[in-house]
Formats: C-alpha cells, structure tokens, sequence
C-alpha cells in the first residue's frame, strides 16, 4: 500500500468515528466539559477578582499608599512629582489633632482633622454624606464636612459654622463614612473633613507640628480586560519604600490581612480547580480513546494484514483524536461561556455584584488548546500501542497477554516502548505548559505536573498491587465464595478491562475532587470566622481609669451590644535599647523616629494571650512567671514590630515610661489580628511590670451596624470626653466581600466536583462496551437482569471502594499540603467527612455502572450475536 | 417440544428493512436431532436464535414443551432458557475471567431452584472428565486452544440436563480433527443425555449426522426431510 492519504485516513477516520457515535459522544463530553469548567472557572474567577480588588481598593481608597509623620523633603517631593509623571495618580491625606470651637459652645473639642485633595481623593470607594453631594461642593475654600458626632458634642447643625486654626468654616455635610477609615490614624476626637488648601489657611500645619501623611496612589488603568498587575502594584510599592525610607508602605492587598487572605486564597482554589477540570478531562479521554482501540484491534489488525504499516493506521486514529479534541474543544468553549454568563445569574442576588462578561479571545484560544492538547497528549500512549497490534488477531480473537503478571507486562511495556517513554515526556512537557498557562507561574505548573505524574505512578502501582492482593484472595477462596460475588470480583480481570488504569483514573479523580472540597471547606471555615458578628467594630479611645469601669457597666446594658467588648489599658513608653544597644545605634531599616514610641499593655487574664493574639515564636508565661515579674520582667512582641527591631525570644528590650528605664526579657512573638482591640498595642507585659504607671483605656465592642449612631450617642451622654470611632460601615464592607468569596469559591467548587463526576462516570461509563458479549452469554445461560446487575455491582463497588480509598488518602496528603504550606490555612482531618466521601464513591460509583450497563442489560441477545 | 409458527423476523438496517424469516413453520420432537442447514444469509442463525427467545420474532410464535416464548418479559425468558436450552456458539463464548470448571458451573449457579451447589460441582467435573479437560479445570479461557474452549462449552450447555441443546456452527472455528471430536462429543451427549440437538450448519458433512434436514433459502424452509437413520416425530 502506497502512503495512505489525508484524505482517505480522514475519511475512514470520520466514518468510524460516526458509526460509533454514542461511545465518542463520551470523550466529546468529556473534553467538553474540562475545557468549559476551564474557561468558564477561570473567565469567572478573573471577571470576580476583578470586582473584587476594587472593592478591597476602597478600604484604602488607593492601590498604593505611604504613611509618614515626616515633612517630604525637596527630593522626596521631586520624586513624588516624577511617579505622577510616569503615570500614576497621586494624592495627599494630611491628618493632624486640632481644636475646634464654635459660638454655640463654650469648650474648645479636641478634633481630629484629615485634608483631602476632593478632585481627586477617594480613589476607589466613596464619602458618604449628609445630605447627599459631591465631595468636592462638600469640601470648598469655606466649607467643611463634619463627623455627626462633632454636630452632638458641639451642639451644631449642617449650615453652622465653625472655627479652625485661624479661620471659619462652614459645615456643609455631616460625614457617615469614609472608605478608608480603617487605614487613616485612629485618632482622638470627631472627624473634620477639609479640602488641602483649606487647611493650609488655617494655620494648623506649621514647621515641627505633629502631622501625618499619607500618600493615595492610583496606578494607570491596565488594558481593556485585563486585571491590573501584582508585578506593576509591587514594583509602585517598592519604588516608594525607597523614595520613603521612614513611611509605612502598603498596597491595597494589605489594607485587610483577612481579606488578603481570603483573595489569595480563592485565587489559588480557583487556579487549582481550573487544573483538575483540566485532567479530569483528559483522564476521560484517555479512559475513552484507550477502550475504543481495543474495540478497534481487529480492523486495525485486518487493515496490517492487508500491507498498512503503523504509520499509516495510527494517520487515522490520531486525525481522529484531532477531530475529537477540537469538537470537545469547540462545545466546551461554548459551554464555557455559557456557563460565565449564567454564573452572575445565580449569584446575583448573593454577590449584589454581577462581574461584567466580556467575550475573551485569549481564554477561548486557550479553551481550544487545552481541549486538543489534553486530548492528544493523553491519548498518545495507547495511540503508539497500535504499533504492537499483530495480524493474526483477526485469526485469534483471545491473543491477549492482560493474564500476565503487573510486573512482566510492565517490564516488556518498558522493553518495547521507547516511543512510549518518548510520548509520557511529552505528555509532562505538554502538562507543565498548560499548568504554567493556566496558572500564571511556572512554579506551580511544574510542581503540578511532577506532582500529577508521581501521584499517577503512584496511583498506578497501589491499584495493581490491590489487584494482585485481590486475586491471590480470590484464588485461595476458590468456590467458598457466592457466586455473585466471586463472578463480580473475577470481572476485575476481564481481559483488556483496564481495571488498573481505570482505578488510577478514579483514584486521581476522587484525589482532586476530595482535595478541592477540603480546600474550599477550610478556606471557606476561616472565612466564616473572619466574617464573625462579633467582631470589634466600635473603638473607644482615651478612656481614664476612672471612667473605664463605667464604660464597662454601660455597655453591658446596651441591646445593641454583642459579645463582651475587648478594653485593653495603653501605657505609652519609649524604646531605648535593645541587648544594651541604644536606640540611636540600631542600624534598622525602614524605622522611622516614631518607632521609638511604644503602646504598652497587659493581657485581660495573665497567664494567656489577649483575644485574636495568637504566639509564633518562644511561648507565654505562666501565672508563676507573671507574679515574679516585677523582678524580672518579661515582654511580648508582636511579630511585625518584633521583626522591624529584629529581636527574638531571649532578646532584652530596654523601656522608658514616666522616665523611669526597665528592662524586658522578650518571652514570646505573637501574631495579631488587626480585627481586634488588642492590636493597638504592640508590646504586651504582665500587669505586675506596669502597675502603677499612668494609663489610658482603649476598647473595642462589637454593635449591631445599624444601630451604632444610637450606640455612639449613649457614649456620648454618659462619657463626653471619650472618643468613639465607628468603622461598623467599613467592616460591613469586608464582611461583605469575603461572604461573596465564600460563595462563589463553594459554588465554583461545587461546580468543579460536578464537571468532575460527569467525566469520572463517563469514563466508567466506557468500559461498558466490553460488557456487552458477557450480558449476552450470561443472559443466554439463564441469568435475569437483577443478577447481572449484581454481579456489576460488586465489580464497580469494589472499584469504586479501593478507588476512593487511595484517592482519599492522596487528597488528604494534598489538601494538607496546599493549606498548610501554600496557602496559609489551618488543615484538619475530618473522619466523618472521609467516611461519608469513601462511600458515596463507592455508591456513585456503582450508580454510574448501573447507568452505563442499563442499556446493554435490556439488550436482545440476538442483536449482538448477530453484529459478530 | 419445539412448535415453530408461522414466524417472520425483519431487521431495520439503515434506511432499510430487510425481512430474514419470511414465514417459517416446523415442529420438532423430543429427542430429535434436527440439522438447519443453508447458505450464508439464509437466516438460520437467527432462526436457531428465535427458538432460543435471544430476541423477539417480527410475527409468528415458537412454542417450548407447550410454551410460546415469544414476546415473554425478558428475565422470565432468561429462567425459562436457563432450564430448557443449552446453547453451543461458534466462538465459545465462554466468560473470560472464570476457570473452565467455574464456566461450566455457571448456569448452575445462575439457576435458582438447580440444586445444592455441591452436587453441581459434581456434575461439572463429571463432565468436563467426559470431554476429556479433567487436567485442565482450573485454567482460565486464554490458557485454553479453540478445540479445548469449545468443549468447555458443551460441557457448559449440558449441565442443567437442558431438554434442548442449541448449537450453532459449533465446529466452524475448529480445524478439522477438533471439529470432529466435538462432533463426537456432541452426539454422545444427545445419546446419553437423552437430549433434542438442534444444529445450525452449513457443513453437509456434519448434517449428515442428523436425522433430519431442515433447509433454508432467502428465509423460507426449502427443504425438509428425513435422513437414514434418522427419526421423524410427528406431533
């Protein structure tokens, strides 16, 4: 035979493949369905991430901003000047303390006052006001806008005036919130809120006044459809770190450590789900393309016998692969973008947010690729078997070498396989780029693939050693065992039944599902928490020790209140020496003068760190301890501030409070968590070291949002010189946000397990054209429906019950991994959870057995004899 | 025992219909040996499978021992079939994953109310004794040559007692020694089973050995008749 054709091969290769139009409606919905879950997943997940950082941003009102008690120096302007003309958007906040006085009231109020430029501030997120206007009308030369607590406290009124500094303003609006209120200075006193060159009227920000800065930068706009870079974000950041050698640099990722968590987390969970649907996928095809060549042996032997090299049979089974992979391809990009628009129809009404679809061309392209890549690179090995495929098959039907041993088939698969060896590299090469592509990191696609590909060898030999452990069982048995059972068991080892290959495909499966619920549960839990009701979401500032046992009585008779509030007393210190080194000699970067300034604080009960401080390094003293501190006094640091001074456990921080020097031994680094009360003070000691020292009272209480301007008026009434900070509306924002990550990760999630369980009952599905000449010859000895049904049902339950078991010991080793060491998340092994998975496998399992021999078992005999 | 009547089989192939049995009528009696003969085509394989019920007739009944089994609900048909037929298939069909005594003993176990399973397994080695594989009882299928597999087979189609034994070309995979020998065996289980061999061929050789010739063409009966030797009962 002359070179086969193109053309002919096509055209064999499509008649095949339309005489057999069920079994490849399979592997067509299998890709299908990988490639959607891809694009769908991730065009979903970008569009969302999208919608989600630009809420984050509003915490901040920026992308990027530097804090800093420093005056810029001419440089440091210069160097703002030339950010702004690479590009970027800046603009200042000044925040200071003053006194405002008004005519209606006789006492001067300690205000606090934050100058914004209103053309440009708030980048992202909005001023709230009372009444409703622009900022900028808000905000003239004249005019202010006010915390309604000032109105209270001052006895004033939208249109009366007020005086600051030198000058008189007018208040224009009352302020309800402030986007960034939780990144601004938690100063004393009510909020006045005046443009930039208002304030400079006043007279307020003279040489050597206490002022803070801050600087909002806004990065340019990225491309039409594309998400603003982390590169670019942090390459801002780092340029300002330098510029700001004393300023406090952040981007918008660290606005909220809870939020940033959750972001990174669901970005990750979302990268990951996009790769399993990915191999789901191929596991399908392969599982697909593998039965249908066995199907296949006996044209493939007629077609050698009649002079077809290799070559030329394995022309038309790879042009039939193509022809597969692009039409799963072609209706998975379909489905995909079906899905991306239906998604924000469901969530809808969870997300009040709806990601806007846009039609990317760049995760089509990658849809298609993906869905051919996966298709042929997985179908590539029992492609090269057609090679092996001898004439006298046709002779011989029962030439079939499956009864040796793992081992010997495994040895003379390696002898004989250097193309094999050749196509698996290919296939890890293949994985790596579309990991790498998918996931955005090289890192993670080589750790992916590498990782797969053992997983899968792994997965490989352990169902190979069940099988053999099964059938040693089942040889030393003999016919003790029903026969039901032992007929279901044997059907293990039909002949060309890839029950190895199909365990490994289940195992995987179940490995990826598994591990993605686990993830997704754990992600989702401590999302849960951070988005706790009881969460401090009212701060009390500047209480006296008189007023604070008051303060305590009220609050527990408030309705509103929730929890027990967090009150924590501050005594304000200096750093002088750390190991005996002064502080002027420290060699510390990014350590401004104020880092001299220390909040001390003594936990509520002595011998356990306060509530959401949690210890990293060295541990917490004991009761004993802190009764002896006095004599030797211990010291816990939080782990940042630990880090900027560069001590550890054993280390001795040398302090001043009063002017009076003590010297700490640092017991413990802990980690705190900015939600609550307690991190305002960075240092804690036991009470025993600060008695006796001036101290003021700081609180946070958790109230109902919608009830904390009745909350702050109770305050007020009582305790007129305690300032309450109200970051309810604020928190109600992140609460928000990472109960709409949580959603959308459980229904991506869920999502991902469906498409999953689709291609594994697919997959199953495949084999059941082997069973078709058995029901047949069962059914002529004698045997009902309900008895063959039996005897798959063993087969598929044991399948299903060794598979799940190694898949779930594998998601388990994973999950762990990817929480603990990736991720950041707390992992925890849940009996009930496994338990309940290990056997809705097995029962799905045998559910999708049943589905897939329904139609073989109401098959007439005849019918299939007579295709022979 | 086997009452055929007016029985037509068509097969929707494509677009077509294509009518196999085009009005069939025949009995056959207990202990009768019946060779079905035809050419290629002629539609005695789906023949000897309507007699067996492995599928539906388009028209017409057959009856077994007095029951039409034609159209009875599937898992009925399967019982029924268990008790009353064995059947011998060209490529063996044996079950792949079973021993050879496990495949004999197969029908055994798949028959409810057959008996105790130890008597079964009694009979199973008995028999594959008779067709000579005593040795070879616990190899599995592959382990086994053509010849070997098929009298594994027949071994399988007798060990219920069926009343009716259906083969169909059973000696056509086999070379001629092999084929002769299940020839062989085949009839001297009819004898000392007591059993109606009906037997699909389109060898006139191993016809020759039948007592009567039943003849297809095109699906109708073309010829009938007995052979010396033979026993024609009639009712």
């Amino acid at each position: 035979m002359a070179g086969l054709s193109y053309g002919t091969a096509g055209r064999i290769a499509v008649r095949e493949l339309h005489s057999s139009r069920g079994k490849f409606a399979f592997v067509v919905l299998s890709v299908a369905i990988g490639v959607a879950a891809l694009t769908g997943v991730r065009g979903f997940s970008s569009a969302f991430r999208r919608t989600l950082l630009l809420r984050a941003r509003s915490i901040m009102a920026a992308d990027v901003s530097a804090r800093t008690n420093m005056p810029p120096t001419p440089e440091q302007e210069k160097g703002i000047a030339a950010l702004e003309a690479a590009g970027n958007d800046e603009s200042p906040v000044t925040e200071l303390l003053s006194m405002a006085s008004s005519a209606r009231s006789m006492d001067p109020l300690l205000v606090s006052v934050k100058a914004v430029d209103p053309a440009k501030y708030p980048f992202y997120g909005t001023v709230v006001l009372e009444p409703k206007m622009p900022l900028d009308k808000a905000l003239t030369d004249d005019s202010v806008a006010v915390g309604d607590d000032l109105l209270l406290r001052l006895h004033l009124h939208v249109g009366d005036a007020i005086k600051l500094g030198t000058e008189q303003f007018r208040i224009a609006a009352a302020v309800l919130d402030e986007p960034d209120r939780l990144s601004g200075s938690f100063a004393a006193g009510p909020r006045v809120l005046i443009s930039q060159k208002a304030l400079e009227g006043t007279g307020l920000v003279a040489p050597g006044s206490r002022v803070s800065r801050r600087y909002l930068f806004r990065l340019p706009r990225a491309k039409k459809g594309r998400a603003l870079s982390d590169a670019a974000v942090a390459e801002l950041k780092a340029r300002l770190e330098t510029l700001l050698p004393e300023a406090q640099v952040a981007d918008y990722r660290e606005a909220n450590p809870a939020l940033t968590k959750a972001l990174d987390g669901a970005t990750g969970l979302l990268s990951l789900m996009s790769l399993v649907a990915l191999v789901l996928g191929a596991v399908g095809v392969a599982m697909a393309m593998r039965a249908h060549l066995q199907q296949r042996l006996d044209s493939i032997a007629i077609m050698k016998s009649l002079g077809a090299g290799s070559g030329q049979v394995m022309k038309i089974y790879l042009l039939q692969t193509l022809l597969l992979g692009l039409s799963g391809g072609v209706l998975g990009v379909v489905l995909g973008m079906g899905v991306q628009m239906a998604f924000p129809l469901f969530l809808a009404k969870l997300l009040h947010l709806t990601p806007r679809f846009a039609l990317d061309v760049h995760a089509i392209g990658l849809g298609l690729t993906a869905g051919m890549l996966t298709t042929l690179l997985f179908t590539l090995p029992p492609l090269l078997d057609v090679r092996n495929v001898r004439p006298i098959l046709i002779l011989r039907r029962n030439v079939d070498a499956a009864d040796d041993p793992f081992g010997a088939r495994l040895m003379r698969k390696l002898k004989g396989s250097g193309a094999q060896i050749g196509a698996s590299a290919l296939i890890v090469v293949g994985l790596v780029a579309l990991a790498t592509r998918v996931s955005d990191s090289r890192r993670v696609g080589w750790t992916f693939a590498v990782g797969l590909v053992v997983v899968l060898l792994v997965l490989l030999a352990m169902a190979a050693v069940t099988l053999w452990g099964l059938r040693r069982f089942l040889k030393g048995t003999g016919l003790r065992l029903p026969s039901t059972l032992r007929h279901g068991l044997a059907n293990l080892y039909r002949p060309g039944n890839p029950s190895a290959a199909l365990l490994a495909a289940l195992g995987l499966g179940v490995m990826q599902i598994a591990a993605v619920y686990m993830v997704q549960r754990s992600i989702v839990s401590e999302m849960r928490g951070a988005t706790a009701e009881n969460l401090p979401n009212i701060f009390l500032i500047d209480m006296s020790t008189d007023e604070v046992g008051g303060v305590r009585k009220l609050l527990a008779t408030q309705p509103t209140v929730k929890g027990t509030p967090e009150i924590l007393p501050v005594v304000s210190a200096r750093l002088v020496a750390v190991n005996g080194v002064p502080f002027a000699d420290l060699k510390l970067k990014h350590v401004g003068r104020f880092a001299q300034s220390l909040n001390l604080t003594w936990p509520p009960v002595t011998d356990a760190p306060p509530p959401g401080d949690s210890v990293v390094e060295g541990r917490w003293w004991t009761a004993k301890e802190a009764a002896g501190a006095a004599q030797r006094p211990l010291v816990a640091i939080e782990r940042e501030r630990a880090a900027r001074l560069k001590v550890k456990p054993g280390d001795r921080i040398t302090m001043s409070a009063q002017d009076e020097d003590f010297t700490a031994t640092v017991a413990a680094v802990y980690e705190a968590d900015s939600r609550h009360a307690f991190s305002r003070a960075e240092f804690i000691l036991p009470q025993t070291v600060l008695a006796g020292m001036p101290v003021v009272w700081y609180g946070g209480v958790h109230c109902d949002p919608a009830a904390t301007a009745g909350l702050r008026r109770v305050l007020y009434e009582h305790f007129p010189t305690v300032t309450v900070i109200d970051v309810a509306a604020t928190l109600e924002v992140i609460r928000q946000v990472l109960l709409q990550v949580t959603y959308v990760i459980q229904f991506l999630a869920a999502f991902s397990i469906f498409a999953g369980m689709v291609i594994l009952a697919s997959a199953i599905a495949g084999t059941r054209y082997r069973r078709i000449r058995e029901v047949v010859v069962l059914k002529t000895l004698g045997a009902t429906r309900a008895r063959i049904a039996a005897i798959f049902s063993v087969e598929f339950a044991v399948l299903g019950l060794i598979a799940g078991a190694v898949g779930l010991v594998f998601a388990n080793v994973l999950a762990r991994y990817l929480l603990v060491h990736v991720m950041h998340f707390a992992y925890g092994f849940q009996a009930g959870a496994n338990v309940a998975a290990w056997a809705a496998v097995a029962g799905l399992t045998v559910a999708a057995g049943w589905m897939a021999s329904h139609r073989v078992l109401g098959q007439k005999p005849l019918e299939v004899l007579r295709e022979e | 025992m086997i009452v055929v009547a007016g029985l037509r089989k068509s097969l929707r192939t494509g677009g077509a219909t294509v009518e196999i049995l085009k009005g069939i009528d025949f009995r056959v009696g207990r202990g009768e040996f019946v060779a079905i003969m035809g050419a290629s085509g002629s539609g005695k394989s789906t023949l000897l499978g309507l007699l067996a019920g492995l599928d539906d007739p388009t028209a017409g009944t057959v009856a077994l021992n007095g029951t039409v089994i034609s159209n009875m609900p599937e898992d009925r048909l399967a019982q029924l079939r268990g008790r009353t037929i064995g059947f011998v298939f060209q490529s063996y069909q044996l079950i792949p994953t079973l021993t050879a005594l496990e495949n004999v003993l197969l029908p055994y176990e798949l028959n409810e109310d057959a008996g105790e399973q130890k008597a079964g397994l009694e009979r199973a080695r008995q028999l594959l004794q008779s067709v000579g594989l005593g040795a070879r009882m616990d190899h599995y299928p592959v382990q086994l040559s053509g010849g070997e597999q098929q009298r594994v087979a027949l071994a399988r189609a007798f060990i219920l007692r069926p009343p009716i034994v259906l083969a169909d070309e059973p000696t056509g995979n086999l070379d001629t020694v092999n084929g002769q020998h299940i020839l062989e065996l085949l009839l001297h289980l009819n004898h000392v089973e007591g059993t109606t061999l009906v037997l699909v061929t389109h060898d006139p050789a191993l016809a020759q050995h039948a007592g009567r010739r039943i003849t297809l063409r095109d699906g109708l009966v073309v010829g009938d008749e007995v052979q010396a030797g033979g026993v024609r009962v009639d009712g």
